[in-house]
């Protein structure tokens, strides 16, 4: 019989038995079959055939073709899909733990968050250039007697001789940002406007340096625009302030009144990207400059920042070291030997040059350049508070995990003993603490973004979320990954170690076998937040010592006029005038100022008559008028003020306490000194000035000589104790009288101070928001575990209640043990937190002290946070009704 | 929102289960419905219909003996369930009262002559 039978077409047979569903495909094959046998019987082979293709393919269609991936489960999909609805629904069911421990989570990563995008900025300066690799820029290294000293900038023929000599230098651009030689802030107005309007950013810069920075031009040709001599270039942002919906490339601008010297406009940059060093809305050319005759081919002074732009392949050491060698050999050498420059060879020995790539310019901070620097330092520091910040987070995460384990461990012991295997369970602690970190992720990243601004605000900075970057959703998919991971790793080997039966039976001590280890995380937690209480402490201390000491002038009531040079002698009268008025106590002109962003000159000084023979003294020589001491509330140490109209005076100078000291004049009145300047004026002291800070406290006073010039860029003037609006009021009367076409602009000298100090205040504020925000998550986590020890010792607290405790009885009780750690955590505390602190002092020259006070008071400010934490657990638990715990046996 | 979702085929196939009673299978069902209605009905297209209702939940289905003739496969034989008989119910209700509802000049128009 079995002969007989006729097959169907078997390619169709097997095509259908490959698409067709599994649980399918036995029974129509049966049905196919027996209609095809019938078929064959009633009309041949040929027709069946047919019939059955035809089936066949009738029969794929979207029902019966079995479902692409898979029908039987080969992955552990369904395994995954039911720890998740296990996690949502333990999530749902404590909702006071599950917030603690995703919100406690979110508010780490929300702060590591914050803290990577500001060290991401940091260290995004100056890579946007399209030769960056090949941009540098030279720094002059000394040493002096163990101290090390950077500087950047050099003389004006520098850059060309050493283009001149070697050839793999390819192109080198000067800038010139010295506020002596008029960079800085200035008047400006169009050459068809009478109007003046103050703004910020000029420099002096070679017309090649646009091409070195490869600056893109909005209007002009960066090769061209500062070719000509008198030539300038605007930012855009600038070009649209001034020349609104035009083309300004050949307009005259002039610059301070300067109406005999017009600037051409040259080309129009656009704006800088924030994270460059090079902030300028100005650049005037150096091209045809001289700020006085011989000054560019002079090797007396250095003042020009000197780029460089390396040709391929050349080594920037390499280059240097010959630079160094070379430049010593030819020009620094001869002219110090010609100046008489006693051991010049030994002090050139300790100096040489570097190549510093554009790139480390930001952060590279202790070179003096007059920029404003990030420091590595800081990036270190606020790295270390992010990581520690959310190691505190997972810390909570681990606690509250292994101290709730008691209700999940006869889960454990019932998947076990329905054959679940360590590892599955492991894998199932694991996903859910994914699960969790992924969520607070998702928190994390809302918050951050609401915090943004508060932030920027704090750290100086202007930042973004990167939302469109397309690393954004994998990075930080896999940052929650490896979080969730570790935070959940030793709770899933932890729980995953329950033995079934004991679990089951109900021996597990309830949550205590892990005590030691969440004792000792919280000894940590309270650790990392006693270091940042007590850090904040410190910075707030220095912050006051600097602006409550005696600073040697009276910052206050003085107000500062500026932008007078555009009345050039008419100052004068100015002056006059504003003596006149009742309010008024004195006023000086000077743009020398013992605060930032005023003018300074660098000169060396000796005795008379050992100018080739002793080292000389590195100084300051300001330009004042006389009435300067007295405006600026000074005090005479030793000899006389200036006296106006006292001829003599013209060479007679003040000069400061550090300066005689550092002259070795014992009695420095009617000594007589002189400095580099080449012209050989010697100047009598005729007072000595007592000691004032003119520079951050970060430094030591310097040496520093007061004689009478004319400065006239700032007027200085003193108000008397009456109404400063009023005063104001009065002053600008004054002014307006004498510039019509500029408006009157002017600050306050205690603010300029305070200015100085921003960095410090800057690091007290970031310093509180972190010690704020440790102290909240550790007292978090000590919130759900003294709520969780609660629970655990209900019945005992009962007992103990119903057999007489008092409620002072039981609060001890269950305060105590949490105090001990905190304290155990102080003590730990303490000498870390004195070190670091000592460590971040070192900086200022002038410090406050870190007394003992400040860790009195950190103590007891810790144990009373935590003692207030815990209390209202404790007070609960103390205040329950016994019966309602007891009555369930 | 409708109650039970039966298309027309499938309520072909479903009534033609219970017409069949115990013998309704792949081979059976589309012989009846091809003798009964003379519609050509393809293996396929009653294959798919009778998943479909079995996944609705409107059949269940047992596994029956393996002949010869079906080259030693099984045979799957179906019946109605409970919420199948319910569908055919509501079908057939919902139409009763459609055609009660037709007012009867509709299908038996007189014209009046003038």
């Amino acid at each position: 019989m079995k002969k007989n039978r006729t097959n169907p077409p078997k390619f169709f047979l097997r095509f259908f038995r490959w698409f067709c569903h599994p649980k399918l495909r036995n029974h129509i094959e049966g049905d196919l079959m027996e209609l095809y046998d019938e078929r064959a019987k009633e009309s041949g082979k040929r027709n069946a055939d047919l019939k059955f293709i035809t089936d066949v393919l009738l029969l794929f269609r979207p029902g019966i073709i079995k479902p692409a991936e898979g029908y039987k489960n080969l992955n552990t999909y369904g395994m995954y899909k039911s720890y998740f609805k296990i996690v949502w629904r333990n999530l749902l069911r404590q909702k006071m733990y599950s917030f603690i421990k995703v919100g406690g989570l979110a508010m780490g990563i929300a702060a590591c968050l914050l803290i990577s995008l500001f060290i991401k900025d940091e260290l995004s300066y100056d890579q946007q250039y399209l030769n960056g690799k090949r941009i540098f820029r030279v720094v002059g290294v000394v040493k002096n007697k163990g101290e090390v000293m950077a500087f950047s900038t050099f003389q004006a023929p520098f850059a060309k001789s050493v283009k001149d000599d070697y050839p793999e230098i390819e192109q080198v651009g000067r800038l010139n940002a010295v506020e002596l030689f008029g960079a800085g802030n200035k008047e400006f107005r169009r050459a068809d406007v009478e109007d003046n309007s103050y703004d910020e950013g000029f420099a002096y810069a070679d017309p090649t340096l646009l091409e070195i920075f490869q600056i893109p031009m909005v209007f002009g040709n960066a090769s061209k625009a500062l070719d000509a001599p008198n030539t300038i270039v605007l930012s855009k942002r600038k070009a649209e302030k001034y020349f609104p919906n035009e083309d300004p490339v050949g307009k005259l601008v002039i610059l301070n009144n300067d109406e005999k010297n017009p600037l051409t406009v040259g080309g129009v940059m656009q704006d800088y990207p924030s994270n460059t060093h090079f902030q300028f809305d100005f650049l005037i050319t150096l091209k045809g400059k001289e700020f006085w005759p011989g000054e560019q081919t002079s090797w007396c002074c250095d003042n020009y920042q000197t780029y460089l732009l390396l040709s391929e392949g050349a080594d920037p050491k390499v280059l240097a070291s010959k630079v160094t060698a070379s430049s010593i050999e030819k020009y620094y050498l001869p002219k110090m030997l010609e100046d008489g420059v006693p051991n010049a060879r030994e002090i050139l020995k300790n100096a040489h040059l570097e190549f510093q790539p554009v790139s480390n310019i930001h952060l590279d901070s202790e070179i003096k350049d007059g920029l404003s620097h990030g420091n590595r330092n800081t990036l270190w520091l606020f790295g270390g508070i992010a990581v520690f910040i959310l190691i505190i987070a997972c810390i909570n995460f681990i606690n509250l995990y292994t101290a709730r384990s008691a209700n999940r461990a006869k889960e454990v012991g019932l998947r076990k003993v329905t054959g679940s295997l360590r590892s599955n369970l492991i894998n199932q602690f694991l996903t859910e603490s994914i699960f969790f970190s992924i969520l607070s992720f998702v928190l994390a990243v809302a918050l951050a973004a609401a915090l943004l601004p508060f932030f920027n605000s704090l750290a100086g900075k202007s930042l973004t979320v990167p939302w469109s970057d397309w690393w954004l959703l994998p990075v930080f998919l896999a940052a929650a990954i490896v979080v969730g991971f570790f935070a959940g790793l030793y709770p899933a080997f932890y729980l995953s170690g329950f033995k079934p039966i004991e679990v089951i039976k109900g021996n597990v001590a309830r949550g205590s076998r892990s005590s030691q280890m969440r004792s000792f995380l919280v000894v940590f937690q309270f650790t990392v937040s006693i270091v940042l209480i007590v850090g904040t402490f410190v910075t707030y201390r220095q912050m006051n010592f600097i602006l409550n000491k005696k600073i040697g002038f009276d910052k206050d009531q003085v107000l500062l006029l500026h932008g007078a040079n555009t009345l050039d002698k008419k100052v004068f009268t100015l002056k006059d005038e504003l003596l006149r008025l009742p309010q008024v106590k004195s006023a000086s002109i000077s743009d020398f100022l013992p605060v930032r962003g005023t003018k300074r000159n660098g000169n060396t000084f000796w005795n008379k008559g050992k100018v080739k023979i002793d080292r000389g003294v590195t100084g300051q020589n300001w330009e004042v008028d006389v009435d300067y001491i007295k405006t600026m509330g000074m005090k005479i140490a030793d000899g006389r003020d200036f006296i106006s109209n006292k001829s003599t005076d013209s060479l007679g100078v003040i000069i400061n306490q550090s300066m005689a000291k550092a002259l070795g004049l014992k009695e420095p009145v009617g000594n007589e000194i002189t400095n580099n300047n080449g012209d050989g004026k010697q100047y009598t002291v005729i007072g000595v000035v007592e000691d004032f800070h003119f520079e951050s406290m970060k430094e030591t006073i310097g040496p520093l000589m007061l004689r009478l010039s004319f400065s006239p860029n700032i007027v200085s003037v003193k108000v008397n104790n009456a109404d400063m609006h009023e005063a104001i009021n009065s002053i600008t009367d004054v002014w307006k009288k004498f510039s019509m076409h500029q408006p009157i602009r002017y600050s306050f000298l205690d603010q300029n101070y305070a200015m100085m100090y921003q960095d410090v205040e800057r690091s007290g504020r970031i310093f509180t928001s972190f010690a704020v925000l440790a102290v909240v998550i550790a007292c978090l986590g000590l919130f759900a575990l003294s709520a969780f020890m609660v629970e655990q010792r209900g019945k005992e607290i009962s007992v103990r209640l119903v057999l007489g405790a008092s409620v002072k009885n039981v609060f001890r009780l269950l305060t105590f043990n949490f105090v001990k750690l905190v304290l155990i955590a102080f003590v730990i505390a303490t000498p870390l937190a004195w070190y670091i602190m000592n460590q971040w002092l070192q900086d200022f020259a002038y410090k406050t002290e870190i007394g003992w006070d400040i860790f009195l008071t950190t103590g007891i400010l810790s144990v009373v946070i935590a003692v207030l934490t815990i209390s209202y657990q404790s007070v609960r638990a103390a205040l329950m009704n016994p019966v309602s715990n007891l009555r369930s046996e | 929102m409708k109650k039970y979702q039966l298309g027309e085929f499938e309520e072909v196939v479903l009534l033609t289960v219970g017409v069949l009673y115990d013998e309704a299978y792949g081979v059976s069902i589309k012989k009846e419905i091809e003798t009964r209605l003379t519609r050509n009905v393809s293996v396929g297209a009653l294959q798919t219909a009778l998943k479909r209702l079995e996944d609705k939940g409107y059949l269940k289905s047992r596994e029956g003996e393996a002949t010869e003739e079906r080259a030693g496969r099984p045979k799957k034989y179906f019946q109605i369930t409970a919420l199948g008989k319910r569908a055919m119910e509501y079908t057939k209700d919902t139409r009763d009262e459609l055609w009660s509802a037709i007012p009867n000049m509709a299908l038996n128009p007189k014209f009046v002559e003038e």
